[in-house]
Formats: structure tokens, sequence, C-alpha cells
């Protein structure tokens, strides 16, 4: 399968402010804090040769993962879609039109607003905070939002046969110092984001994580939909950003 | 807590991820989550959450977990016994042999119990081939209108 499209977050550990509220005895009020706010790096856990643990992106991609303007309360978003280079999903005709009735019926027809589980890649550009789960043997993802969470599974066995999971099925491996996640049988139920980007069950996502600093992992997704999206893979730089 | 661990054998496992700082039971069931510190902080004030708040420490082999601030709406099974806000559980983990895990739970609520309750029962391990699957059911969601009537379900309309 051809990547046909990427999309890079950074993930920061000084955003945490959303999973304090639940870990920290001194945030009475951090439920209604932005998720954009920053804690002291003081209050985060860091495994020794791991993973930082609490991790938030501190955009706004998740109201359109294509980029929007900037409201009262809202930041400004780029497109977080860097491969195709004009920051498009590149749809198919047909599927085109879906996505713009998706976009008109947006705040009724989101699946987020009936609390699904935010499905992959969307779970990641929250803004919500996640939680990295980490110890030999063990590597699983919690979300705040709708307390979803992830394990993945080494790839040494195949994809569980399921068509239906928000949060699909993950089979990992190592690639040096990044995460590579291979993610499939997600619902096509689930969207990208709130304004009605959108994919079939034929979706599937390599995912790659890798730490760039002390309190910061880079995040590629990897996003491939050969019924929905009309192009192959046209990454600009040998599929790595 | 404690209804989440009570699953019948093998129906809806949970999976035990630690390390230095964190004790986390993701279960299948609700994919309902518990992350518990054991860095001895207290429990927050002023949040009220259906599976509380939990504080774990190591006390020799066993692992004590401190549960307080739950919201007051839960059940304890489906028969309707239940707790308020008043709730308060020790839970101890205690390893019996590689596949066992010994859990015992003692259960306080001043405003509802006249004295403690005391549960016990063991946790087995699942063959190592399985995984946590993904439950769709979600907050609000009608679950009940599966249910037979003396599971609790509204009794059916006569036909």
């Amino acid at each position: 399968v051809t990547p046909s499209r990427v999309v890079r977050r950074v993930l920061s550990s000084a955003a945490i402010a959303g999973l304090l509220a639940t870990a920290a005895p001194d945030s009475d009020r951090a439920e209604q804090q932005p998720a954009g706010a920053v804690c002291p790096q003081t209050a985060v856990g860091r495994q020794d040769a791991g993973f930082p643990r609490h991790l938030a992106d501190r955009g706004t991609a998740y109201v359109n993962v294509e980029g929007h303007p900037g409201e009262k309360g809202l930041a400004a978003s780029r497109s977080i879609v860097v491969d195709p280079p004009d920051g498009k999903i590149p749809y198919r005709r047909d599927a085109l039109t879906r996505r713009q009735t998706n976009y008109r019926n947006r705040s009724t027809a989101d699946p987020s607003l009936k609390c699904y589980q935010a499905s992959v890649p969307r779970a990641t550009y929250l803004a919500t905070p996640l939680q990295i789960l980490q110890s030999p043997g063990n590597f699983a993802i919690v979300y705040q939002e709708n307390h979803a969470f992830r394990v993945f599974h080494p790839d040494t066995r195949p994809h569980f046969d399921a068509t239906d999971w928000w949060m699909g099925d993950t089979r990992y491996r190592w690639e040096g110092d990044t995460l590579v996640a291979d993610v499939a049988a997600i619902t096509d139920q689930a969207w990208l984001d709130q304004a009605g980007n959108f994919h079939s069950t034929e979706f599937h996502v390599v995912e790659r994580y890798r730490m760039t600093g002390p309190d910061v992992i880079e995040y590629e997704a990897r996003i491939d939909d050969p019924v929905v999206y009309a192009r192959p893979g046209r990454c600009a730089r040998p599929c790595t950003v | 807590v404690p209804r989440a661990l009570e699953q019948p054998a093998g129906l809806y496992p949970v999976q035990i991820i630690q390390d230095e700082k964190y004790v986390a039971l993701l279960h299948e069931a609700m994919h309902d989550v518990r992350i518990i510190p054991t860095d001895n902080s207290p429990h927050p004030k002023n949040y009220w959450a259906w599976d509380g708040d939990s504080r774990g420490r190591w006390d020799g082999d066993t692992f004590v977990v401190d549960v307080s601030n739950f919201n007051g709406r839960t059940w304890l099974d489906m028969a309707g016994n239940f707790v308020d806000e008043n709730e308060h559980v020790l839970e101890r983990f205690r390893l019996l042999d590689r596949d066992t895990i010994l859990y015992e739970a003692t259960v306080t609520d001043p405003t509802v119990f006249v004295k403690p309750i005391e549960m016990r029962f063991t946790l087995k391990r699942v063959p190592q081939e399985q995984q946590i699957l993904e439950y769709s059911c979600l907050e609000g969601e009608r679950s009940l209108q599966h249910y037979t009537d003396e599971d609790g379900g509204k009794k059916r309309r006569a036909k």
C-alpha cells in the first residue's frame, strides 16, 4: 500500500494541564484550563530511556487538519498535512462531495459529539492530553478524551481480523529510536477532525513516534485509503518529513 | 471499583501495565482506565469520578490501593447494591502464583453501610495470545435494552 499523505504533529509534555486534573492534588480547577496552558516541567514524569509520560498536542488541528483561520477563543492552524505539499487531502471526486456534506452537517454529524472514541490519528491531536504507558514488553497510550486507550502489540503477529473499531488495531516495532506503528481495522464512521474529513474501511495508518527533545515527541502519520483518496503517495522527501 | 474487576472469567479481561511511577489497569469492559500513581501523593480535592481517585503503594509483595472521590452514582453489581459519594475502598492485589492474583477489597461507606464489607476473589491470567478488544458501549448508551427481565432489564412488551 502506498502512503498517500503525511500528517505530522509535535507532542509536547509541557502542556499537560488537562491530565493533571486527575493526577495532581492541587489542580482543582485544571479541568477548566485550556489545554495549551503551560505547566511546570517539574510536574512532568519521564521514564528513563523511554518516552515522556504526559503529552499533549498544543495546536488546534482537531478543528480541521487542512488548517483553519483563527477566531475568538481559537487559535488558527496551518494544515498539518505535509504531503501533498498543498496541505489538502487528495480526495477522489465523489469522496470530495461527501466531505463537503460532512462539513455542512458537522455541528450534528461529527461522531465525537456522540462521545465515540476519537480514532487514529485524530486522538493524537485533540485538545485533551494523553498518557503513554510503557514497561518491558508493554506499550499503550491512554487518551483523556472519552477514556480511550490503545494497546500496542508487537508486529510479530498479524492484525486482528476486525473492521469496525474506533481506535483500530495497532502493531508496532522499533526502528532505532523511532516507534513505528501500523494501524488498521478502523471504522469508516470515524472522522479525522471536526471538519468532516473522513475515510473508508480501507483506511490504513502508519504512525511514527520519535523523541526530538527531552519533552517532545514528533508524531507522523502516513495515511492511505485507496477508496477515498485519489492519489497514491507523493512524499516530498522519501516519506519522511 | 471494585465492580470493574468482578468480571466473569474470560469475559472482559483487564491488562496491567506498570512502571516505577504508575500502575495502570486497562479494562476491556467500558474501555475503563484506572491510572494509579504510586508516588505517595494524596487524593485531589473537589474531584469526583465514576472510578474515584486511586493512590497506590507497595506493602511488601502486596499492592495496596486507596480509592476515594467517588461520584456516588455507581452500583456494586447488577442487583442494585449501591454506594454513595462517601464510598471508600482499600484494595489489596497479591500474586498467589505466576498466573493468579488474589484481590481483596474493603468497602466502607458510613452513610450506607453499618460496617465495612470485605470482598475477596482471584484474577486469573488469560492466555498470552489473547488481547484486549474494543468495547463500544458508551456513557449514556442504552445497553439495558439488551438485558433480560431477570437481569434487570425492562419487561418486554407482550406480543
